[in-house]
């Protein structure tokens, strides 16, 4: 594999509100041509960090490095970083065409020049019709082309996008993930996004940061963070249901997946407690003895209180909370 | 039914309140309409003058322009409420957005010591300050009495432009940096321009206070008068009719200013935001 090119890189950023510091002593690296996640809950500091990026919010501490230069002291206007807000963010005074053409103004292109790039953004976009409309009377979905084609218009060195699907109906939002990774391939840039739903980082991007308590917890695919997640505070935020523990001794445990046990007569036992049907399989939510809630899957509910006995194919090994080694 | 009736009776005596409060307000002005536009011998000599228009006349208005120096006087008031109005301006947007870039409660709090000079009564403000602008050799200078009015218009213009800046999604701000305005331009060419309303609700209250204004103007400026001041001299010389078309002069701008930019000054923009 050739060395990937550091896009974006993050040294010690710590960022207090209050007395909090709601990002502590945060490192992170973006390779060029990468569509990277961050995941985390709200509250985290996820749009704090997007934004002492592109450089609306000054880091109490740390530097950021674009392109292997120090930028931290830059203006947002000096860095050329292009960020979509997550409420879009389009100017109410203008139409779509001037909102797409603002940046080019701003950094004083020719008419002709600005008509040329204004219309090859729209077009690439999807969004040539409804130029000459007002900002307030497209959808939501077109809101969010125009709000990326402002942002594409001036050839950023790369983007950022916070929250960018949650302002989208239900609907169009499983398309517009497929558009956005079809526009970054096109585009072959730099993108990094925000967002709370780990269904709208698994199949997309290429990493996927998980920031918690300031920090990324993890920094990896989405597969591993499934299947190894470095603590239990990750195995416990990914998948649709949280990481089942089995406690082993003090300091060590054991975690797993519910498809990582089967259900035949197995050397350990749980008491069921609420089945939870999820379109075709069942789920267990079963008590073990030391009173830890872990979850199994099997193919119809069963009565509750009934014991069900399971054995483990595969389980990983934390060693006080933190991801050792998996065994089988 | 009956909630219709009681609705009535609400809005009925609503109304009468309403034109009983206008009627105070409205009277008085009417009178010095009355007065300013009739000739003496049916006001000032009749001992129960006619509260209707018997005659009308526009000696009263001929003999207070000839007779006195009118044009100096409304030249001192434009010019020193234009001044006032450019300097509040001035000195409130960019007080105003820093103050909408903190939290809340501390832009609240500063918001509320700024008021602190509208809280004490002008004379004690004036008197000091006229002392300064006498050492500075200008008195007398639009200039000196403009700053000196800008002292009280400015916590009510900076309380206003807050207002109106807050109503601003901070987005859009962010937005215009990210698109490469700098922090200048983004305060000028994309926040003033979305707080126009504010901004002339803060322009138009400025330059009344200024036009309206007394105790400065006597105390910097007697003897290149603004028209209240001239209003005044008239009053204390005896000349009543040559003051009331002074002052009816001094009301009409007033008037007729509220009534066209009526929907610049309605409350929302003088709300500060607190209510928004």
């Amino acid at each position: 594999m050739t060395q990937k090119k550091i896009k974006l890189e993050l040294k010690g950023i710590t960022k207090f509100f209050g007395k909090k510091a709601v990002i502590d002593h945060l490192d992170l690296k973006v390779y060029e041509g990468e569509l990277f996640a961050i995941l985390g809950p709200s509250g985290t500091g996820k749009s704090t960090l997007l934004k002492i990026i592109v450089g609306i919010e000054e880091p109490d501490s740390g530097s950021v490095f674009l392109d292997g230069k120090d930028i931290t002291n830059l203006p947002p206007n000096k860095r050329n970083i292009a960020m979509v807000f997550q409420s879009f963010a389009l100017y109410p005074n203008m139409d779509v065409y001037r909102n797409i053409a603002f940046p080019l103004k701003i950094a004083r292109f020719n008419k002709a020049d600005i008509d040329k790039k204004v219309r090859s953004a729209a077009k690439l976009l999807g969004i040539s019709e409804v130029l000459s409309s007002s900002v307030s009377k497209i959808s939501g979905g077109q809101k969010q082309r125009v709000a990326l084609a402002r942002a594409l218009v001036r050839d950023p060195s790369m983007f950022l996008l916070d929250e960018p699907f949650s302002n989208l109906d239900a609907r169009v939002r499983f398309t517009a993930r497929e558009e956005l990774k079809r526009l970054q391939k096109k585009l072959n840039s730099t993108f990094i996004y925000v967002t709370h739903d780990q269904r709208e980082t698994s199949n997309i991007t290429s990493r996927v940061g998980v920031l918690n308590d300031g920090k990324f917890q993890q920094i990896d695919s989405f597969d591993n963070l499934y299947n190894f997640p470095q603590n239990k505070w990750v195995g416990d935020f990914i998948g649709n249901f949280p990481m089942s523990f089995i406690k082993k001794s003090d300091s060590i445990s054991w975690g797993f997946r519910p498809e990582w046990a089967s259900i035949h007569r197995g050397n350990l036992s749980a008491k069921l407690v609420t089945n939870e049907l999820a379109g075709d399989i069942n789920y267990w939510l079963c008590e073990t003895k030391e009173g830890s809630m872990i979850v199994l899957r099997g193919n119809k509910p069963r009565e509750v209180g009934s014991k069900i006995s399971f054995k483990l194919n595969k389980y990983n090994i934390y060693k006080n909370g933190v991801f050792l080694k998996q065994g089988r | 039914m009956e909630i219709k009736t009681i609705n009535k009776i609400k809005k009925i005596v609503l109304y009468a309140v309403a034109i009983l409060v206008a009627i105070l307000f409205i009277y008085p002005l009417y009178i010095l309409l009355l007065v300013s536009f009739s000739p003496t011998t049916v006001t000032l000599d009749k001992l129960l003058p006619s509260q209707l228009p018997v005659k009308l006349t526009l000696n009263n208005f001929i003999s207070a322009l000839t007779q006195y120096n009118f044009v100096g006087p409304l030249f001192k008031s434009l010019e020193v409420a234009f001044m006032v109005g450019a300097i509040t301006l001035a000195i409130a947007i960019p007080a105003a957005y820093g103050l909408s870039k903190l939290n809340r409660r501390t832009g609240n709090l500063i918001m509320v010591f700024l008021f602190i000079a509208n809280l004490v009564p002008a004379l004690i403000i004036a008197i000091p300050i006229s002392v300064e602008f006498i050492k500075a050799g200008m008195f007398d200078s639009p200039l000196a009495l403009a700053l000196a009015q800008s002292l009280f218009t400015l916590p009510l213009a900076t309380f206003i432009l807050l207002g109106s800046f807050r109503t601003i999604p901070k987005d859009l701000e962010n937005q215009a940096r990210v698109d490469g305005m700098g922090l200048f331009r983004t305060i000028y060419t994309m926040l003033v321009p979305m707080a126009k309303a504010g901004v002339a609700a803060a322009f138009l209250l400025s330059w009344l206070t200024s036009w309206d204004e007394f105790t400065f103007a006597v105390i910097l400026s007697p003897l290149k008068p603004t028209l209240p001041v001239i209003v005044y001299i008239n009053i204390t010389e005896g000349s009543l009719i040559q003051a009331a078309a002074f002052a009816a002069v001094v009301s009409i701008p007033v008037i007729i200013l509220t009534i066209v930019l009526q929907k610049y000054i309605r409350g929302i923009y003088l709300t500060g935001g607190i209510t928004g």
